[in-house]
């Protein structure tokens, strides 16, 4: 029998800092020094797209360009590293106290990330989600091409959402979905039950219009 | 398919080199896992007279970390439980027989099994000595196991392929060394005792190693230590004898412990190097560093040893990781980096590792950069001489006065060796890390032994960032760097009272000269 699922963004309800800052940190962290200012310059050129302007799926492939070249050893290791130092400490007590009630509730609990598995894989373990869907860079002989793994996640629903329910044994007809900015209303809009969570003012007035609720606080 | 605890069971092996790196794991493995062993009976060099033979071994099973499972296992009864299962014999590889009179080796004459594991293993030692230990001692232990009539495991390096790159099989040319030259063993020993008692040999150990290196890279080897390996290969191959390779020996992987390692081996040197402010190793990133955890060899060694009981063990066995499961040395260098900026970020090092130097990530160089070595070496020695030798304006002079100078002087001097120390490591590390691309077939132990259980020897599915990152580069820095630096490695503390071998009154140790 299919598991109910709740959906979670990892970006905004669990953590704060948004993907390009590990983008640019990765990137600043490359084996080469020399390397690392055109890395950073290739993260800074998806500024705008952080900023909600343009496409998401084209703001999330520029950001994560800078790691071309980068091996898989690295980007494992550095990502324990990012999540250690800069994620770890500063979870959102908010999403996480959702995220327990819905485990305890019989919730399948999935993440969703902007950010890198190899980063996005530790919250996964940190909150004992049950499915981690996030950004995946393309290797090639064990180093980064720069490109990320289709389906990007920035705005998904839709049908990688049912095939990944599918997958998965998921029932998404009684889904809840939490969300955090304007970007995640694909998801949210998809599932019967959304929710916004710490919601930026594009996704509070939405959520205003569409009578969502909204949780600020533990 | 071979099954270990089947075929070891009951049975009488006899063992050198206990108190080295390898057979400590070998013969602890062994202890754990084949607990119904008869017997093995270990031959050691008594170290004095108030250090006997017994008295050696009894501190390494009471202190050493490896046998930390046995004591947790047993508690107070482990002096009395080994007693049944360990003899010590007073031995001297380096004598005839290994210095064993006929009550020893009568002791022995239940034995079923040799496995000689004694070497030296420096790189550059005195040939004199390598040639006493890593040849004379291989024949004399071969010579115990002939005149007991058992068969002869000799533990060699796979390096002893010398300056060759590519495939290296299982197998040894009699007579005919790396670079295809025709020798004769006996000769080339004979030769080379000659010659480190000419000249300057006979009095400067430096001059011998001189000597030796010569004969040892006309005849294609690369150091003293493949060099004496290799004569010792051909001396004791003959018809049953078992002649096991592994290559490089690094931390244990599971057993006793992750990360378990003794003394210095290959890569602590270098992993300690690129932890440093020195960034630029030069090395061939694609060349392979066939490395292997030291459980990994015993576990490997002890399915040999029991095919060798069953009659299946003759010719050459590599236990190697290039061929199935290659590390290359560019990623090497990389997964050091990034081991010590997390060492670094947990809080080990020094303010500059912690600030500035675990940013600074080590890269493997093919070509001497503007800061290699040597150039660096020029420079200290260059900056030295000037800091001495300047005379400063009057007014300069009389501003910062002369206290300057010795300080300075001092600290560009100890640059200066530090790097003619570094320089020469890296001379000696060359072949292997630069020169010579290795490929070490395996296909031999993994056609013996059994698809489960504790004396598989899993190379091919060892995950090497995992194993770098959180075994190999932290199990270095307990155990190995600080042998380094001149400390003594972590012991356990010794048992109150100490650990003794209670040994059955029909099993008292006999001490021969």
């Amino acid at each position: 029998m299919p598991t109910p699922a709740a959906f979670f963004r990892l970006e905004g309800v669990l953590v704060q800092r948004p993907p390009a800052l590990a983008a640019g940190w990765l990137a600043a962290n490359a084996q080469h020094v020399r390397g690392r200012v055109s890395r950073l310059a290739s993260v800074a050129a998806a500024a705008p797209f952080s900023l909600g302007l343009g496409d998401a799926a084209t703001g999330s492939r520029l950001t994560w360009m800078g790691l071309r070249g980068m091996s898989e050893d690295r980007l494992e290791v550095l990502g324990e590293e990012y999540w250690a130092t800069w994620l770890a400490e500063g979870l959102r007590p908010a999403g996480v106290d959702l995220v327990q009630r819905a485990k305890k509730e019989g919730f399948a609990v999935v993440l969703l990330s902007d950010h890198i598995a190899p980063i996005a894989r530790h919250a996964l373990q940190a909150v004992k989600a049950d499915h981690l869907i996030a950004n995946r860079p393309e290797l090639r002989n064990g180093r980064a091409t720069g490109r990320l793994v289709d389906p990007v996640v920035a705005r998904f629903g839709g049908r990688p959402l049912r095939d990944f329910a599918a997958a998965n044994d998921l029932d998404l007809s009684a889904a809840r979905a939490y969300g955090s900015t304007a970007a995640d209303q694909v998801l949210l809009s998809a599932l019967p039950w959304p929710c916004a969570v710490y919601p930026d003012r594009g996704l509070r007035r939405v959520a205003r219009d569409l009578d969502w609720p909204v949780v600020e606080g533990a | 398919m071979i099954d270990v605890a089947t075929d070891m069971s009951g049975k009488h092996l006899v063992v050198t080199g206990f108190t080295g790196f390898l057979a400590k794991v070998y013969v602890a493995m062994l202890l754990e896992h084949v607990p119904d062993i008869g017997r093995i009976t270990l031959l050691v060099r008594p170290r004095s007279k108030r250090l006997g033979a017994l008295a050696r071994v009894e501190r390494q099973l009471d202190t050493s970390p490896v046998f930390r499972r046995l004591r947790a296992l047993h508690g107070a009864h482990l002096g009395r439980w080994l007693g049944e299962r360990l003899d010590v014999l007073d031995a001297d590889i380096e004598r005839p027989l290994c210095g064993l009179d006929t009550a020893a080796l009568e002791r022995l004459a239940s034995a079923d099994l040799m496995l000689h594991c004694a070497g030296l293993t420096d790189f550059q030692p005195d040939p004199l000595r390598a040639l006493a230990v890593n040849v004379a001692g291989a024949v004399h232990a071969a010579d115990v196991a002939h005149h007991l009539g058992i068969p002869h495991v000799h533990v060699s390096t796979c390096y002893v392929a010398g300056a060759v790159s590519g495939d290296i099989p299982e197998a040894l040319s009699l007579g005919v060394s790396p670079n295809g030259t025709a020798f004769d063993p006996d000769t080339e020993v004979r030769a080379l005792q000659l010659a480190c008692r000419r000249g300057d040999a006979r009095s400067s150990a430096t001059a011998r190693i001189d000597v030796a290196l010569e004969r040892a890279e006309r005849l294609g080897w690369v150091n003293i230590y493949t060099y004496t390996k290799g004569l010792a290969e051909h001396l004791v191959a003959a018809d049953g004898v078992t002649i096991v390779r592994p290559s490089i020996v690094e931390c244990a992987r599971t057993f006793p412990f992750a990360g378990w390692n003794e003394g210095l081996n290959t890569a602590g040197p270098l992993a300690w190097l690129i932890s440093t402010a020195f960034r630029r190793l030069p090395t061939s990133a694609d060349h392979r560093f066939d490395i292997i955890p030291v459980d990994d060899v015993a576990r490997g060694l002890a399915t040999i040893s029991a095919a060798a009981l069953r009659g299946q063990g003759e010719g050459v066995f590599q236990l190697a990781s290039s061929d199935i499961n290659p590390l290359r040395f560019g990623r090497t260098v990389e997964l050091t980096g990034l081991a010590m900026r997390r060492w670094a970020r947990k809080g080990g090092g020094t303010g500059l590792d912690q600030g500035l130097l675990r940013h600074l990530d080590p890269v493997p160089a093919n070509t001497p950069g503007p800061l290699s070595v040597p150039r660096l070496r020029r420079w200290a020695k260059a900056a030295r001489d000037w800091v001495r030798d300047v005379e400063l304006p009057e007014v300069v002079e009389e501003a910062v006065g002369d206290g300057w100078r010795e300080p300075l002087q001092a600290r560009l001097d100890d640059g200066h060796t530090q790097l003619t120390r570094i320089d020469a490591m890296l001379k000696l590390y060359k072949p292997f890390i630069e020169d010579h691309d290795y490929v070490f077939c395996t296909d031999r132990v993994r056609a013996l032994q059994a698809t489960s259980g504790p004396f598989v020897c899993d190379v091919e599915h060892i995950d090497w960032r995992s194993y770098w990152v959180d075994v190999e580069y932290p199990g270095l820095r307990t155990w190995c760097m600080p042998v380094m630096h001149g400390d003594k490695p972590p012991r356990d503390p010794p048992s109150i009272p100490p650990l003794s071998l209670q040994r059955p009154e029909h099993l008292q140790r006999v001490a021969s000269k």
